[in-house]
């Protein structure tokens, strides 16, 4: 283990850190923070290999040992990866469980547990050869069967994954030998490596399910193959991870250990950001940034998200059957005031895709009519559909998602501007998922993230049943044709011009109002070296993060 | 001793009634509650907001007072409310026999085997929140009390010489309950709803806290502080003011109790 | 007697038994239940869903998934939590201990601090002190616990600048890290106790030196510190300790919101997560264990009324 030692590099960065918020924007590249100084502290390799830059940049300066605080107000209920949808399971459990690919932030899937990928002509076949040298944290090496066996259990509904879907095109996996998997698909789609990402991709030894009582050890041991595993979980309190001794990348990780503490709020995350008891946290709030702005010792780093803030309207509830109603609610909302309003202006008004992805695949926002604040046609448009008297309508907000209060508030007063009351519903996240589920969503706010990739975003939430599941009732033949025709082109230029013109109908009837998104604020203390924030929100940049002294 | 009672008249009293004055009419106290000034955030209180403003910016003070009605009138309405359905069921059960008195007391014995609070929980998960449900919620938990309460005085009423008389006399049953045992349990039910008004109230702010209170914008007190928690060591006036009012709605009340029972005895 | 203590533990459990099937009943008729979290707003396979139901036994109708669930507890086995995948028992167990520990530390300082106030104010009803101690009693009964907390919070950072830690540490890890992660919530619901407690103290002193025996003690000419020392201590220490058992069902009971506020893993934070995550075999389980410890410690107490002096029991 090398020496403690402060070096140039560390020097550099303190001063990066106390630049404050720039924007990093994913894809233009890791933030080169001169990877000068002296080597020669950690290792030396030949060419850096293809998976050096995942999760984060290498950095042979890089000392070893230390265990970092990371403070999450968001506890997940356990660290299933087969049986967990959550957000805040997924970030997680990204340490310690691995797909054949990896959701790069660049919003391409890279190999991570495979070494290459080969697609067939038609598109129906995807060839994976494995990467070697790869153990799980039982000890096993992973083989062709483990990756079978996973994703088998993932796609067979009767496992009740909530993967099963996204799985749903493959038709049948094959083993030729221990270091190759053939994926073959009923249809293609282009979307397939995205899936085997960390979500519902992960990889763990096989028939791990076949014993009962697996579910419940997941709490209490990993079975992955990432460069942590699980050392303690204790809810309402935290968890704590170790370095993983043979994980597939020599050197890696930095740290020792991880530990996850769970806050009862965002402000007791801000105490202990100040207090030092903490290393390093995502604000719930971005704009609890400025309450730590001038504090010296931190660095406060934003970047674009994949999350967005938005509102959903069910197309089969009351008036919001008629399109022109919706084209109504949408020109009379002005994102910017709500986000103003919601989270101090931190984050970046959305049209029709997250923040994070707009420059890759969005649609400009200036481009799409239904974009603009316009009440004078929004009380046109009402008039047209018999309601120019205006009318009473339910808003439901959940329980526990601070930004959709302020938000309520200033829609009421925008709606109320042409003439539709609103009345605040608040509910508990339970009832109102049982809701979202059963396609009764009414008029409703919406938090949801996805990953770097149009099919994972819209197909699933927009596309009609039963291929989709169409949450909001839309049931739109035309938006149905364009999410089929991006999943089945492999070409990146028809891809994108399918969803260009997705977004358009979107744009014109209106099945959501994404909002915004916020900014992904990190703050760290000034000892925390080499992490990068991923725009999931995911944790993966811990596997390259290390701690100076 | 009846000097004692008298400051415990006069502060409780005179508190009440200030209540009840910014509860009635908080606009001649305070301007609007929801009035925005963007450009003032966060600010310590100062002559021209004595309370300070809070996130967005708008008059703590005004919030304090506008918030009287919508926590104290939830917090009568569940007590009135738990006194009339558990003061009308113990009467029923301490006079009407054995078998009804049986099931409603062990009924009554279920739902005060919970800690008030987390069955405070439980029902405004069930019902789903709103001033109304609040007010049901607050209502089911403490009408056992009452129900014990009226219970209690009504075995000894029954008993009584006058009841029997009104029976011999050819009273029906629901006419005596109702005409004597009624008017001789209502002492006790009235004293029991001033006992446990600031009870209640604490209640009702820690289900607000919870996140289970009364949706905005309203400035209920409990809300309030459960919004205040993010800006606690920053802007710590917008968790103090809401707090402080709540403890002298709850004081005021516990002093009318103890005036009460100290002229009772 | 034996009979009579038998006849109130039965009751006891009745009560308990009707009390989980109130519960039993509330939570399912929220709707939403452990499936929704898991699937979140990935669902859309009827089939998944369906699967993931049948495998908690959700299934089923509510009165053979209740009769399901006594059965088990009637066996001991309290299930396994649908959310974490670890028994319930082990769940309830360590969360209640840190509730515990938390519970007897408070009392302990709200006996210390509320026994000689009360009584030194019980010693001469209507005296200097009385009025000190009744203002103190009245607004520490009168301030929301959480509040207190939040107010702790605060000072705590403006005057030292100091912040509770983050993680909770068990006593057996390291005693001192303990005692700092508990120190705030101990206060908090200490202030509140003290209050209660000294109010309690105060009314049976001034009750026993109302005493006939106390009366005739004083015409004898003892001093007061005797009469104080021989009649009033030696017969109030039963019923204070009895209320000792008291406060600890109420602190128990009331410090959910304190746990929340404080990041404390206890059982009322286990609690109000396991509504909030629709966990019904934790929340049962949870619930069953309040009540039954609930009612246990009534039932020491009543049964300690009935064992002691019958001067005190007339006073």
């Amino acid at each position: 283990m090398p020496e403690p030692r402060i070096d140039r590099r560390s020097a550099l960065l303190a001063g990066a850190g106390l630049m404050g918020a720039g924007l990093l924007r994913p894809g233009s590249g890791l933030p080169g923070f001169g990877l000068t100084g002296s080597g020669g502290a950690a290792r030396a390799q030949g060419a850096p290999p293809a998976e050096a830059g995942i999760y984060g940049p290498d950095d042979p300066q890089a000392r070893r040992g230390g265990v970092l605080t990371v403070a999450i107000a968001n506890e997940p209920p356990n660290l299933d990866p087969f049986h967990q949808a959550g957000d805040a399971r997924t970030a997680i459990t990204v340490l310690m469980y691995q797909g054949l690919m990896y959701e790069d932030a660049s919003g391409v899937a890279k190999p991570l547990l495979a070494e290459s990928m080969a697609v067939s002509e038609d598109g129906l076949a995807y060839t994976f050869a494995l990467r070697r040298g790869v153990r799980f944290h039982n000890g096993q090496p992973m083989t062709a069967a483990d990756v079978k066996y996973s994703y088998d259990y993932v796609r067979d509904p009767a496992n009740g994954s909530p993967g099963a879907a996204d799985f749903g095109a493959i038709r049948a996996i094959e083993t030729p030998d221990d270091h190759t998997v053939v994926i073959r698909l009923s249809e293609p789609n282009a979307s397939l490596p995205m899936t085997l990402t960390n979500r519902f991709g992960c990889v763990i030894p096989r028939d791990t399910f076949a014993n009962s009582q697996a579910r419940s050890r997941l709490s209490q041991q990993s079975v992955g193959t990432g460069p942590f595993m699980l050392q303690e979980f204790r809810p309402q309190s935290h968890i704590r991870m170790a370095r993983f001794p043979n994980y597939w990348r020599q050197g890696q990780p930095y740290l020792d250990g991880v530990l996850f503490s769970v806050q009862p709020n965002a402000a007791s995350v801000l105490v202990a950001l100040r207090s030092r008891r903490v290393d390093l946290a995502l604000l719930a709030r971005p704009q609890d940034a400025e309450q730590l702005q001038g504090q010296p010792g931190l660095s406060i780093t934003s970047a674009l998200s994949l999350r967005q803030c938005s509102l959903d309207l069910d197309c089969n509830h009351a008036q919001l059957k008629d399109v022109r109603v919706r084209q109504a609610i949408a020109l009379s909302i002005d994102k910017k005031a709500v986000m103003q309003a919601a989270i101090s202006g931190k984050g970046q008004v959305l049209g029709t895709i997250p923040a994070a992805m707009q420059e890759s695949w969005g649609a400009p926002l200036d481009s799409l009519p239904y974009q603009k604040t316009d009440p004078a046609r929004a009380k046109a448009l009402l008039a047209e559909a018999g309601l120019g008297d205006g009318f009473a309508l339910d808003l439901v907000s959940i329980i526990g998602f601070e930004w959709m209060d302020p938000a309520a508030v200033t829609i009421a007063q925008q709606l109320s501007a042409v003439g539709i009351r609103l009345n605040i519903q608040r509910v508990e996240l339970g009832v109102w998922l049982n809701a979202f589920r059963t396609r009764n969503m009414r008029f409703t706010f919406n938090d949801w993230g996805t990953q770097p990739d149009p099919h994972s975003l819209y197909y699933r939430h927009f596309h009609s049943a039963p291929r989709g599941a169409d949450f909001r009732n839309w049931n739109n033949a035309e938006a149905d044709r364009l999410m089929d025709a991006g999943m089945a082109s492999a070409d990146p230029a028809a891809r994108k011009q399918a969803y260009l013109g997705l977004q358009r109908v979107m744009d014109e009837t209106v099945p959501t109002i994404m909002l915004y998104s916020p900014d992904l604020v990190t703050v760290s203390q000034q000892r925390v070296r080499n992490y990068v924030q991923h725009p999931t929100g995911w944790w993966f940049g811990l596997a390259k993060a290390w701690i100076a002294t | 001793m009846m000097r004692r009672g008298r400051i415990e008249w006069l502060l409780g009293g005179g508190l009440v009634l200030i209540f009840l004055a910014i509860s009635i009419a908080p606009g001649l106290f305070a301007g609007s509650p929801d009035a925005v000034a963007v450009t003032r955030r966060l600010e310590a209180p100062s002559a021209e907001f004595w309370f300070g403003t809070d996130e967005t910016g708008r008059d703590v003070y005004a919030r304090v007072v506008h918030g009287a009605g919508s926590t104290l009138g939830i917090v009568a309405s569940a007590i009135i409310l738990a006194s009339l359905l558990g003061g009308s069921l113990g009467a029923l059960a301490g006079f009407a026999g054995r078998l009804p008195d049986l099931i409603l007391s062990r009924a009554a014995d279920a739902l005060l085997a919970f800690p008030p609070i987390i069955l405070g929980v439980v029902l405004a998960s069930t019902l789903g929140t709103g001033a109304g449900n609040l007010v049901l919620a607050l209502a089911i938990i403490y009408a056992p009390v009452f129900f014990r309460v009226a219970r209690a005085a009504a075995l000894v009423e029954g008993g009584r010489a006058y009841v029997e008389a009104a029976r011999t006399l050819g009273h029906g049953e629901w006419a005596v309950l109702t005409r004597h045992v009624a008017r001789n349990v209502a002492p006790a039910v009235v004293l029991q709803c001033v006992i446990l008004f600031p009870l209640a109230l604490q209640i009702q702010a820690a289900l607000g806290f919870l996140g289970l209170g009364v949706p905005p914008p309203s400035p209920d007190w409990g809300a309030s502080l459960q919004e205040s928690r993010n800006y606690l060591t920053v802007a710590p006036w917008l968790a103090i003011y809401p707090g402080l009012a709540l403890l002298l709605a709850a004081l005021a009340t516990s002093l009318l109790g103890r005036a009460l029972q100290a002229g009772g005895r | 007697m034996i009979e009579a203590l038998l006849r109130r533990i039965g009751a006891a459990l009745i009560t308990a038994v009707l009390a989980t099937g109130v519960v039993f009943l509330l939570i399912r008729a929220v709707p939403g239940d452990a499936i929704g979290e898991m699937l979140g707003q990935s669902a859309g396979d009827p089939a998944a869903e369906a699967a993931l139901r049948a495998f908690f036994g959700l299934d089923q109708p509510i009165w053979s998934q209740y009769l399901r669930w006594a059965g088990d507890v009637l066996r001991g086995d309290l299930g396994t939590s649908m959310r974490q995948g670890l028994p319930v028992w082990g769940i309830v167990m360590d969360a209640f201990l840190v509730t515990l520990q938390i519970g007897l530390v408070t009392l302990l300082l709200a006996a210390l601090v509320g026994v000689p106030l009360g009584l030194a104010a019980g010693a001469r009803p209507g005296g200097m002190m009385d009025m000190v101690v009744e203002s103190f009693t009245l607004l520490s009964l009168s301030s929301p616990v959480f509040w207190t907390g939040m107010v702790l919070l605060i000072m705590a950072d403006a005057w030292i600048g100091w912040a509770p830690p983050l993680v909770y540490t068990p006593p057996e890890m390291s005693l001192a890290d303990n005692l700092e992660s508990i120190l705030l919530p101990v206060l908090a619901l200490g202030f509140l106790q003290a209050g209660a407690y000294a109010q309690f103290t105060r009314q049976q002193t001034a009750a026993l030196l109302r005493q006939d025996f106390v009366r005739a003690a004083t015409a004898r000419g003892l001093p007061a510190r005797v009469i104080f020392g021989r009649h009033v201590l030696r017969n109030i220490a039963i019923p204070l300790l009895t209320y000792a058992g008291l406060i600890l069902v109420q602190i128990l009971g009331g410090v959910v919101v304190v746990e929340t506020l404080f990041a404390i893993p206890g059982l009322g934070r286990t609690l109000l997560a396991a509504i909030q995550g629709r966990d019904y075999p934790v929340l049962q389980g949870a619930l069953l264990f309040t009540v039954v410890v609930a009612l246990l410690v009534n039932l020491l107490v009543d049964l300690a009324y009935a064992l002691i002096d019958p001067r005190v029991r007339g006073a």
